[in-house]
C-alpha cells in the first residue's frame, strides 16, 4: 500500500516535469510544440554527455536546460515565430524539427540504447518499505519547478507582461507590451524545461534518440486536460497518473500505458476547454 | 483557415471537363499496364507498396487538405486492413471464401472503428484541436492491443508466412496502380461535384455550415467512414501484397509519414497527395540504405522548409507558377435562375418567434432574465440597447437551442427545446453574424449553392452550370452586383460585398425569420440606404419577419415597424417606433447614464 501511493506520487511529479514545459508554451503562445519530445531526448542526451565528461550528475538538468533553451531559442527564431497564425501547421512544423533533431541524434551517437547512473543511488526505508531514493527525489523537483514558475509568473515583470499575453493579446501590445519578446522567452523557458526534464528522467529510463516521443504523447494529453494552468496540470498528472499506476498494477501495464490518452481523451470530450477554469 | 485547395473551379460539366478528367486518368492507366516491362523488378516492388500507401494518402487528403480536419490516425484503418487480411488468411486458409470474409471483416471493422472515432470527435462544438487529440490517439491504442494479442495478432513481430493471393508482381503492379488510379478517379468526380464543395466549405467556415443548415457533424462522421475504409482496403492491399501485417502500419508514426506525404506534395490536391506518397515512398527505398539516416534528415528539413514557405507544398508551389493562366478559365458561366416557389403550408403560423420568460446566466452573472415576445410575419423587429443589453445573447439564444439557461422559444410554431443551430434552421430561421461569415476559399457562386444544401440535393459527381435562387435572395445578388462576381473567391471581396453575400445566402434558405447582428456596421451611407430598402421590399412583399440589431436610431425609425429596447437584460420597453423612440427611457439609456453606443455589443 504504502509503495503503490509513493508510485502514484512519484509517477505524477515525473509527469509534471515531462509536461510543464509544453504547457508553459500552450499556456501563453496557443501552439502545441511537437519538438517537445525530442527536446526531451536532447536533455537524456546532454546529461550522457555530462557523464561522459565526468562533471558532478546533479548538474546535469542545469546543462541540459541550457541546451533545451539555446535550441528553443533558435527553434522559435526560425521556425515557430512564422507560424502563430497557423496554430496546426506549428504542429507539423515542430514535428518535422523533432524528425531532425531525432536523426541528428542519431548520428551523433548511434541509435543503440545507453544508460547514465543515478546520482542518488539506493535505496531508503519509507512508509513500511524500501523505495528508489532517486524516484523520491523527483517530487521535490517537480515542486520546485512548480514554485519557480509561480514566482516568475506573479512576482515578475516578465511574469506580469506573459500574464497580460495570455489575457489579451492584442491589448497587451497596445500597452507597449512587447509580445513578440515575451513568446521567444517562454519558448526558450519551455524547452529547457523539456530538457531538464530529459536529463532528470534519464537516471530511471535508458537513453535512445526516440525516447522523448513516448513521453510526448502523454505530456500532450495531460496539457489539453489541465487547460493550460499549471495547478490543473498537478490536479491531472496525479489523477491520470494516480490511474496509470492502479491500471497497471492491478490490470495490466499494457493497459496502464493507454491509460492517460484514452481517459484524457475521453475527458475532453465531456469539457473541450480542459480543466482549467473548473 | 488555410489559403489551401482550388479557389474557383469551372462551373459546369461540358464535354471538356469530362475530357481534362479522363484524359490524364487514361494515361496514367496506360502507363500503369506498360509500365512492367519497362522499369526494374526493385522499382515495381516498391511501386506496389507505393501505390498502396498513396491510397492511404489520398484519404489523409481529404480529411486534411479538403475538410480541415488534421488527422494522424489514417494509419490505424491502415493497419486494420493490414491485420484483417493476415488474421483471416492465417486463421482459415487462403481460399475464396476466406477472401470475401477478409474484405468482409475489413470493410466492417474500419467502418465501425471511423464511426466510433467520429462520433467522439465529431460533436456540435467540439474543436478542430479535440479532432486531432483523438486521431493521435488511436493508432497508440490499436498498437497497443496488436501487442498485446498474444499469436492472434503475433504481438511485436505482427502476423507473417499467411498464404495469399499467387500473382506475378508486374499483375500486382497493375492491380495496385489501377486501383490507384481508380480511387484518384473517384476522389476527383466527388471532390469536384457541388457535393464535394461542401467539404471546402466545413474546413473554412463549420459555424456557417451549421446556420446554412448542414449537420456539419453528421457530414464529417460519414466522410470519416468512407476514408477509413479506404484506407482500410489500401492496408489490405499492401499486406496481401507483402505477407506481413506489421504493428508498424498501423502506428502514429506511419499517420504521421502520411502527412508528411501529403503535405510536401500538396494538401488540397489530390495530384499532390498521389505524387508527394510515390515519391517519398520511391526515394526512401533507393535513399535510405545509401544514406541512413541522413535521407530522414533530409525529409525533415524539407518538411519544415515546406510547411514554412509553401503551405500549398510543392505541386501548390510549381501550380501556381506554372498555372497562372488557370485563373482565366474560359467559358465559364454559371447561370442564375429563379428558385421554384416553395407554397407556404396552409397551416404555417403567422407567429413564427415566440420567447417566453428566456433567461441567461454566467455563472452568478445574469444576462438575460424575464424576456418575453413574439414576432409575426410582415413585421421588422429591431432591437436596440445600449452595450452590454444582451442583444447578441438574445439573437444567440433564439438560434441555438444549447445557449439559454431557463425558458422556452418556437421558432415557427414549434418548441426549439435544445435544437442544435442546424436543426432550428429547418424550423425557418436564418442568422447572419456580425462580421460577414462566408466561405473565403470558395466562389460567390459556391457560397450560395451551399446554402441552398437544404432545398436541392446536390450532386455528387457533376457541377451544376445553373444556380437556383428564391427571389429575396437573387434580388440582394443582383442589387449588390454579386450577379457579375460570381465565379471570384468570396474572400476577394469588399466587406460590403460580403455582407451582401452572408445575406443572399440566408435567404437563399427561405427562411420565416432573419436574425440581423448589426448588418449595417462598416458600411457606408449609400450601401446603409440600399441595404434598408431590401430590409423593408423582404418585409412587405414577401411577409418575412426580420430581427435586427441596431444602433443607429434614425435608420431604426426608418425602417422598423416595431422596436424592442433591452436594458440591462430585461425588455425595458416594446411598441411601436412611435411609442418608443420618444420614450423618456430611451433618452435617458442613450444619452444619460449610458452613452451612444457605436462598438459592438
Amino acid at each position: 500500500m504504502g509503495t503503490l501511493l509513493l508510485d502514484i506520487l512519484t509517477t505524477a511529479a515525473g509527469l509534471f516535469i515531462v509536461s510543464s514545459g509544453l504547457l508553459i508554451v500552450f499556456g501563453v503562445m496557443k501552439i502545441i510544440n511537437f519538438a517537445h519530445g525530442a527536446f526531451i531526448t536532447v536533455g537524456a542526451y546532454a546529461a550522457l554527455v555530462t557523464y561522459w565528461l565526468a562533471v558532478p550528475l546533479w548538474l546535469s538538468p542545469v546543462i541540459g536546460f541550457a541546451a533545451g533553451a539555446a535550441l528553443g531559442a533558435v527553434t522559435e527564431g526560425f521556425i515557430v515565430r512564422r507560424l502563430y497564425r497557423r496554430p496546426l501547421d506549428a504542429i507539423l512544423a515542430t514535428w518535422g524539427l523533432s524528425i531532425v533533431l531525432g536523426q541528428l541524434v542519431t548520428l551523433a551517437f548511434g541509435r543503440q540504447v545507453q544508460f547514465v547512473p543515478s546520482p542518488l543511488a539506493g535505496t531508503m526505508a519509507l512508509l513500511g518499505g524500501d523505495y528508489s531514493r532517486y524516484r523520491l527525489a523527483l517530487v521535490p523537483a517537480a515542486l520546485v519547478i512548480g514554485v519557480l514558475f509561480t514566482a516568475l509568473l506573479n512576482g515578475t515583470r516578465l511574469g506580469l507582461n506573459t500574464r497580460a499575453v495570455i489575457l489579451n493579446e492584442g491589448l497587451a501590445q497596445s500597452l507597449g507590451i512587447d509580445s513578440t519578446r515575451v513568446r521567444f522567452i517562454t519558448f526558450a523557458i519551455g524547452s529547457g524545461l523539456a530538457a531538464a526534464a530529459g536529463a532528470l528522467i534519464t537516471p530511471l529510463a535508458s537513453v535512445d534518440p526516440n525516447m522523448g516521443i513516448a513521453w510526448l504523447t502523454n505530456a500532450f494529453m495531460l496539457v489539453m486536460v489541465s487547460g493550460g494552468s499549471l495547478l490543473t496540470l498537478a490536479v491531472s498528472c496525479l489523477v491520470l497518473g494516480g490511474l496509470q499506476v492502479l491500471a497497471s498494477t492491478f490490470i495490466s501495464p499494457i493497459l496502464g500505458g493507454l491509460t492517460i490518452a484514452v481517459v484524457a481523451a475521453l475527458a475532453l470530450r465531456l469539457r473541450p476547454a480542459g480543466f482549467a477554469r473548473a | 483557415m488555410l489559403e489551401t485547395g482550388e479557389a474557383a473551379r469551372p462551373a459546369g460539366w461540358g464535354i471538356g471537363a469530362w475530357v481534362r478528367l479522363a484524359a490524364p486518368a487514361l494515361l496514367a492507366a496506360c502507363l500503369v499496364l506498360a509500365a512492367p516491362g519497362v522499369i526494374g523488378t526493385y522499382l515495381v516492388d516498391i511501386l506496389v507498396r507505393a501505390s498502396f500507401v498513396a491510397i492511404a494518402a489520398i484519404t489523409v487528403d481529404i480529411l486534411w487538405g479538403y475538410s480541415g480536419f488534421l488527422t494522424f490516425g489514417q494509419s490505424a484503418f491502415f493497419g486494420l486492413g493490414a491485420y484483417g487480411l493476415a488474421i483471416v488468411f492465417t486463421g482459415f486458409g487462403f481460399s475464396p471464401t476466406s477472401v470475401a470474409l477478409a474484405v468482409t471483416v475489413v470493410i466492417l471493422a474500419s467502418g465501425a472503428v471511423a464511426l466510433f472515432v467520429g462520433w467522439l470527435s465529431f460533436y456540435p462544438g467540439a474543436t478542430p484541436l479535440y479532432a486531432s487529440v483523438i486521431s493521435l490517439v488511436l493508432p497508440i491504442v490499436l498498437v497497443q492491443v496488436l501487442y498485446s494479442g498474444g499469436t492472434f495478432t503475433g504481438s511485436s513481430s505482427g502476423l507473417v508466412g499467411f498464404d495469399s493471393f499467387d500473382l506475378a508482381n508486374e499483375d500486382w503492379f497493375r492491380v495496385a496502380g489501377l486501383g490507384l488510379v481508380a480511387v484518384a478517379v473517384v476522389a476527383k468526380i466527388y471532390l469536384s461535384s457541388d457535393a464535394g464543395r461542401i467539404l471546402s466549405a466545413l474546413r473554412d467556415n463549420e459555424q456557417r455550415c451549421a446556420y446554412l443548415g448542414l449537420d456539419t457533424s453528421l457530414r464529417r462522421i460519414l466522410l470519416l467512414v468512407v476514408c477509413g475504409v479506404v484506407a482500410g482496403m489500401a492496408g489490405f492491399g499492401y499486406a496481401a501484397y507483402g505477407g506481413i501485417a506489421a504493428p508498424e502500419n498501423a502506428s502514429f508514426l506511419f499517420g504521421t509519414e502520411l502527412i508528411v506525404m501529403v503535405a510536401l506534395g500538396g494538401r488540397g490536391s489530390l495530384a499532390g497527395a498521389v505524387i508527394g506518397a510515390l515519391a517519398i515512398e520511391v526515394a526512401s527505398a533507393f535513399l535510405s540504405g545509401s544514406l541512413p539516416y541522413v535521407w530522414e534528415l533530409i525529409v525533415g528539413i524539407v518538411f519544415i522548409a515546406v510547411i514554412l514557405l509553401l503551405p500549398g507544398g510543392l505541386y501548390g508551389g510549381v501550380a501556381h507558377l506554372v498555372g497562372l493562366a488557370r485563373r482565366a478559365p474560359a467559358g465559364r458561366t454559371t447561370r442564375l435562375v429563379q428558385a421554384p416557389a416553395r407554397p407556404r403550408p396552409p397551416d404555417a403560423a403567422d407567429e413564427v418567434v415566440r420567447a417566453t420568460g428566456v433567461e441567461k446566466h454566467f455563472g452568478s452573472l445574469t444576462v438575460l432574465s424575464g424576456i418575453n415576445f413574439t414576432a409575426r410575419r410582415g413585421e421588422l423587429v429591431s432591437l436596440v440597447g445600449p452595450n452590454g443589453a444582451g442583444k447578441t445573447t438574445l439573437i444567440r439564444c433564439l438560434a441555438d437551442g444549447r445557449e439559454r439557461s431557463a425558458g422556452e422559444v418556437q421558432i415557427g410554431g414549434h418548441p426549439i427545446g435544445r435544437l442544435a443551430p442546424d436543426r432550428i434552421v429547418a424550423l425557418g430561421l436564418g442568422r447572419k453574424f456580425q462580421a460577414a461569415s462566408v466561405f473565403e476559399t470558395l466562389s460567390v457562386a459556391d457560397c450560395l449553392r451551399i446554402a441552398r444544401t437544404r432545398h436541392e440535393r446536390p450532386s455528387w459527381f457533376r457541377a451544376s452550370p445553373v444556380l437556383a435562387l428564391p427571389p429575396a435572395a437573387r434580388v440582394v445578388v443582383e442589387n449588390a452586383g454579386l450577379a457579375e462576381r460570381l465565379h471570384e473567391p468570396a474572400r476577394l471581396l469588399s466587406h460590403g460585398l460580403k455582407q451582401a453575400l452572408e445575406l443572399a445566402m440566408v435567404l437563399a434558405l427561405e427562411p420565416e425569420v432573419v436574425l440581423l447582428d448589426e448588418p449595417t456596421a462598416g458600411l457606408t451611407r449609400v450601401e446603409r440606404q440600399r441595404f434598408g430598402t431590401i430590409l423593408t421590399e423582404l418585409v412587405r412583399h414577401d411577409r418575412l419577419c426580420v430581427l435586427i440589431i441596431e444602433h443607429d436610431l434614425d435608420f431604426v425609425r426608418e425602417i422598423s415597424s416595431r422596436i424592442i429596447v433591452l436594458h440591462q437584460g430585461r425588455i425595458a420597453l416594446d411598441g411601436t417606433v412611435a411609442e418608443v423612440v420618444d420614450a423618456p427611457l430611451v433618452r435617458e439609456i442613450y444619452t444619460g447614464h449610458g452613452q451612444m453606443a457605436e462598438s459592438p455589443a
